[in-house]
């Protein structure tokens, strides 16, 4: 089939109308299809899972060959042309570059990690076909968004996207704070959406075409004369940027997606949901540099989300929302990263920053499940400890914590200090977004710094362990009054519906919960997880490599190092806050009010709640209004029946009452006959 | 390939009425003999329709000279993906009547009564003479009255003849109105024949007098706020065949109507009148989706949903361009299937149920009954507006049309509406997922999810009607170019004539 010059080995070039960015798509949604066409248990389904994300991993690293030796098609075409009229192209055509298929590979790649580990820690749940199905859509809507050269098709993989999301959060819905957080979650983000429509209308419309190629170009030459509208177009989808990647004011829905399992919150917030604003402003970054207004906005935007969360982070109770908070101050990192970059340039330093922090937080956040699954909560008491009985784990979260606080040579460490030394840059030339980012970017490593120690310190804390082993003592009792009393159910000769006893005396199964407290994943997430791990040490590395076009070879050393001296100290003084406390938790030296407050997001909350009370008393109102509207309408016919009635009895009631109407008809008629004449 | 003109609308219209009158003979007819008589006709004629779709024959002969009424049977791009969806829903619609016969009347009469409502819009959707037009838009008034007053709910019978009766009353109301504008147009043209009256155009000032006159008549059977108030009505008492009928048939007519009658031979009219009329569809947009806030009953939250899916539809043909028009279409379409896929599985809910109050708890349907839960779930994103379903492309380039109009139309306030459109976008995913978590995820508080249900979820025909509807929902949203490619080359023409 591919013989014939359609295949070139030399550049991996095909000529065949499925390209691999087609692949990478396509498998993913094939895993949804056929695990609810085709099977019926979760063990098939995961076949299919493993299977299918596995090869969408694969056809985006084909992607990836094909692009370092340029034999990439770079815009394929997807669904077809749209047939929209003359005012308006809408090739709907995806676009493969350096960038995109570099996120593309990470992506596929966390969510096959994901995929593994499912399997792991969702293995005696019955839904699991529905969430492995979830992870695939979600995942192919991501690589939509990121391979896609069409604003259509990126509205179409961002608004599955947030779907997914309310899926997989409200994958327990048994439980009515999973309920309730996946709906905020949609609803939250979809709110944020709501000028996205608009800014993309804007966008499109004035270059006549939804292909991003049109419309960067159009309005690079547009910008001086139609600035405005440019500005409106931009602050539109910064907007729904901000609502998808969790930063001010759309921030709180983040930290309450923790109800959703583990491997979800890994997806959402190391390659799909929350990292897509960059995706996507990170395509349009070029137009990000031709309104001041909008960068102002985004860099304002961002770091205030970065530092906040910075601070929530350290103050959290439990360690997933810790972990959630992290990630709304790294976004805010790769947004930040967006915003300084200089005309010239591409959006390398964001999509580097997005690239690390896939892996750690990956990583982090599926180590954080396989602990809870050991310890059975994420609460400070919980983990408390935790790390002391497993060495491996133990290297993994490691990895995982000082990736994610920067610590050279760590993944982390190299695409952050880009962000910083470019934000000095600048800053340094002038430019007042720089200044606000860099200001911003040193309360953030310090911060950073400041809760991953945090987090080290109670994961590790000895005195923790021995509490812990005494809490299991307690409830191994319990698991033995349990069984006593399993025992003695099955010593009962079992009976049927009727109430005859049956021959078989087959042992009550327990359910897998029970014993999977002692495991630990199996090998496929295992693997997994250690590749993340890798990737998290050696990732930096990537910049070395011509993919990404960024200037590492002028290390900033004093600011290296200065940052360096700071984060040191910032440890010293969290290891200092936390000696002598219960659970080696440095904040629990903060007032107790000040960390409850915190833990609720300093209720941002209820002010979502108030506006949503508005909304509803809005809509009570117009519900009574239309009531007004229908009985208005209900009472035309009865009017009419009681017009038609007096006219019937005018008629019939009074023979001669039609007579006198008749007369005094004539009469009108003669007078105006005599006035007129 | 003319016989297959007639055959469409005639094989159910014959059938149905065969039903009717052979139901008050001597004996009457079978509930089986009923069924497989109507699925028979209905199969035909959907046969038919996809020949006449294919081929497209045209039939045009001389009909009532004396008023200049013509026989012209044809169809064009906009008129074939209605044509089929009529004929398609209405074997689903037969195929459902079989898994859920309500009671009230007989089967025959039933059956009867859906037929004649089926072959009515198909004929709406064939003719090519503003007269005939409005005698095959008459024709399903009354089997729709006979099917919302005797087979609704059977609760409450002041209900249901205070809905039936709104609904005739004010549907008549309409097609006055329409009638008045028709024969003005006809009389001023000098012919009945659609394109004839697209070909002579009035004077401005005479074309917004009778836009405006066929507006708020169709408008009635969009329908447009606030001449919405039937609607909700009809929707929660008809029983679940008649619900997908009016969502997917009758709401249908109207938008066709104001394409045919409206857009096309009065553009000069049309741009006058076309702030009022999107700031009315905006209007919709959000009253709508802020009613289903807080609705209680489920079906009037579906109904009340058309009417914001409409607003969009409304809102798309005001904008005179072509992206608008076209999406109007397409979520014209859209709208059809979702609504008629959300009928059936909220009407098969509240057969289940007893009634379809929101307030009283229930087991979550997604661990009682799966495949129903599918099929609620896809209809409930699509009707968001997900991408991916039927919902998305319609709403999404309705707004796209809005924010440039089309002719002289006032921009800005223009992009206003475009902005309210989108907020209105916002509703729509608040009140499905409210419905979500009422219905689908349910009252739970902790523990194991219960066991399915098998006995008590969609089976046979129920299973095959909702499975075919959600396909539909998928397909309109993966290959959106199937229906617009369609559509594009009549919009395009229609474009040059009302471009001028």
């Amino acid at each position: 089939m591919l013989t014939d010059g359609r295949f070139d080995t030399s550049t991996l070039a095909l000529d065949f109308p499925l390209q691999p960015s087609h692949l990478a798509v396509v498998l993913q949604v094939a895993i949804p299809v056929l695990i609810l066409l085709v099977t019926r248990r979760s063990s098939h389904a995961f076949a299919i899972a493993g299977l299918f994300s596995f090869l969408g991993l694969a056809a985006a690293v084909a992607l990836l060959v094909q692009q370092t030796r340029g034999g990439a098609v770079i815009s394929p075409d997807s669904i077809g042309e749209l047939p929209l009229g003359p005012g308006i192209d809408v090739p709907l055509h995806l676009q493969v570059d350096r960038l995109s298929v570099l996120v593309a590979v990470a992506v596929g790649l966390v969510s096959w990690a994901v995929q593994l580990f499912t399997r792991w820690y969702l293995y005696s749940d019955p839904r699991y076909r529905q969430f492995a199905s979830a992870v695939g859509l979600f995942t192919a809507a991501m690589e939509l968004v990121v391979l896609s050269g069409d604003v259509l098709l990126i509205l179409v993989g961002w608004e599955l996207m947030g779907w997914c999301s309310y899926l997989l959060i409200g994958h327990e819905s048994e439980r009515p704070k999973a309920r309730r957080a996946a709906y905020k979650a949609f609803i939250v983000t979809r709110i944020a959406d709501a000028p996205l429509v608009i800014g993309l209308a804007i966008l499109s419309l004035g270059a006549h075409s939804t292909g991003i190629d049109a419309i960067l170009r159009h309005w690079s030459a547009a910008a001086d004369a139609h600035g405005t509208a440019l500005t409106a177009a931009l602050l539109c989808l910064i907007c729904a940027v901000a609502g998808k990647s969790a930063q001010v004011p759309f921030q709180d829905w983040l930290p309450d997606a923790m109800e959703g399992p583990t491997p979800a919150s890994a997806l959402i917030h190391a390659a799909t949901m929350v990292a897509a604003g960059t995706v996507v402003l990170g395509k349009l970054v070029t137009l990000l540099e031709l309104s001041d207004t909008a960068r102002v906005v985004l860099a304002l935007v961002a770091s205030i989300s970065m530092v906040g969360a910075g601070v929530l982070a350290f103050l959290q109770h439990d360690l997933k929302r810790l972990l959630a908070w992290s990630t709304v101050s790294q976004v805010g990192l790769m947004l930040l990263g967006l915003a300084v970059v200089s005309a010239d340039q591409t959006a390398d330093l964001g999509i580097a920053h997005l690239l690390s922090h896939a892996m750690f937080k990956a990583l982090l956040f599926l180590m954080i499940g396989w602990l809870s699954v050991v310890v059975s909560g994420t609460t400070v008491e919980r983990l408390s400890g935790a790390l002391s009985k497993h060495p491996e784990a133990r290297r993994m979260v490691g990895i995982g914590l000082l990736a994610l606080a920067g610590v050279p040579p760590l993944v982390g460490f190299v695409s952050k200090d880009l962000i910083v030394d470019e934000a000095a840059r600048r800053g340094i030339d002038g430019d007042f977004t720089a200044r606000i980012a860099f200001a911003a970017l040193i309360c953030v490593v310090l911060l950073t710094a400041a809760y991953t120690m945090r987090m080290w310190l109670i994961l590790i804390h000895r005195t923790g362990s021995q509490r812990v082993q005494v809490r299991e003592w307690v409830e191994d009792s319990y698991d033995v009054q349990d069984v006593g009393i399993v025992e003695m159910l099955t010593d009962l000769p079992q009976v049927d519906i009727h109430g005859r006893p049956t021959d078989r005396t087959a042992p009550i199964e327990l359910p897998d919960d029970l014993e999977l407290a002692d495991q630990q994943p199996g090998g496929g997430a295992r693997f997994g997880l250690q590749l993340l791990a890798l990737l998290s040490v050696v990732g930096g590395l990537l910049v070395l490599s011509p993919m990404l076009d960024v200037d590492w070879k002028h290390p900033n050393v004093w600011l290296i190092g200065a940052s360096l001296l700071l984060m040191g100290a910032v440890g010293l003084l969290v290891r200092l806050m936390s000696v002598g406390t219960v659970y080696g938790d440095a904040a629990a030296r903060v007032p107790l009010f000040v960390r409850a407050s915190a833990s609720r997001g300093f209720a941002v909350d209820s002010l979502y709640v108030a506006f949503g009370r508005s909304i509803v008393a809005l809509a009570q109102a117009v519900s009574r209004l239309d009531d007004v509207l229908d009985r208005g309408v209900q009472r035309l016919p009865a009017l009419s029946a009681t017009v038609v009635r007096r006219a019937d009895r005018l008629h019939t009631h009074r023979p001669t009452s039609g007579l006198v109407a008749v007369s005094v008809g004539l009469v009108a008629v003669g007078l105006m006959g005599v006035i007129l004449w | 390939m003319v016989a297959a003109l007639f055959a469409a609308p005639l094989a159910p219209v014959v059938a149905g009425l065969a039903l009717v009158v052979g139901d008050r003979s001597i004996r009457s007819v079978s509930r089986h003999t009923a069924y497989i008589v109507s699925l028979v006709a209905m199969l035909a004629s959907l046969l038919a329709s996809i020949v006449v779709a294919y081929d497209r024959p045209v039939l045009d002969r001389q009909w009532v000279p004396e008023v200049g009424m013509r026989l012209h049977l044809a169809v064009d791009g906009i008129s074939v993906p209605l044509l089929l969806m009529t004929a398609a829903v209405g074997v689903l619609v037969v195929l459902h009547a079989r898994h859920e016969q309500p009671a009230g009347g007989t089967p025959a009469t039933f059956f009867g009564c859906l037929l004649l409502v089926i072959g009515g819009g198909i004929a709406t959707f064939l003719v090519q003479d503003a007269i005939s037009f409005f005698l095959a838009f008459e024709v399903v008034l009354v089997p729709m009255w006979v099917l919302i007053n005797r087979f609704g709910d059977r609760r409450d019978p002041r209900e249901r003849a205070r809905a039936a009766g709104t609904f005739v009353l004010y549907t008549v109301l309409g097609s006055t109105l329409m009638l008045v504008g028709i024969l003005t147009m006809s009389f001023a043209a000098g012919t009945t024949d659609l394109a004839g009256l697209a070909a002579n155009p009035m004077s401005p000032g005479k074309q917004t007098a009778v836009a405006a006159l066929l507006l708020i008549g169709l408008g009635i059977k969009v329908p447009m706020w606030p001449l919405h108030s039937w609607l909700p009505r009809a929707h929660t008492v008809a029983p679940t065949a008649g619900s997908i009928l009016l969502a997917a048939v009758l709401l249908k007519m109207g938008t066709y109507g104001v394409v045919r009658l409206v857009v096309a031979p009065l553009p000069d009219g049309v741009e006058r009148l076309a702030p009022y009329v999107g700031t009315c569809a905006v209007i919709g947009i959000i009253w709508g989706g802020l009613v289903c806030l807080v609705e209680r009953s489920l079906k009037r939250l579906v109904a009340w949903s058309s009417v914001a899916h409409m607003g969009f539809v409304l809102l798309g043909l005001m904008s005179g361009t072509t992206i608008g028009l076209q999406a109007a279409l397409f979520a014209n379409i859209a709208h059809g299937v979702i609504s008629a896929l959300l009928f059936a599985v909220v009407g098969g809910l509240k057969h289940r149920w007893g009634d379809d109050d929101l307030d009283t708890a229930r087991r979550s349907l997604r661990d009682v009954s799966p495949r129903l839960s599918l099929a609620l779930v896809i209809g409930f994103a699509a009707s968001m507006g997900l991408p991916g379903l039927a919902g998305f492309w319609g709403e999404v380039l309705a707004i796209f049309g809005a924010w440039t109009p089309g002719g002289d139309r006032p921009t800005g306030w223009f992009r206003v509406l475009a902005m309210f459109a989108s907020l209105g976008a916002v509703l729509a995913a608040g009140y499905a997922l409210r419905v979500l978590r009422i219905v689908w995820h349910g009252p739970a508080e902790g523990g194991l999810p219960p066991e399915p249900e098998p006995a008590g979820d969609a089976r046979g025909n129920e299973w095959l009607v909702t499975s075919v509807l959600s396909a539909a929902t998928i397909v309109l949203g993966v290959i959106p170019l199937i229906l617009l490619q369609t559509t594009s080359g009549a919009v395009d023409q229609l474009m040059a004539v009302i471009g001028r």
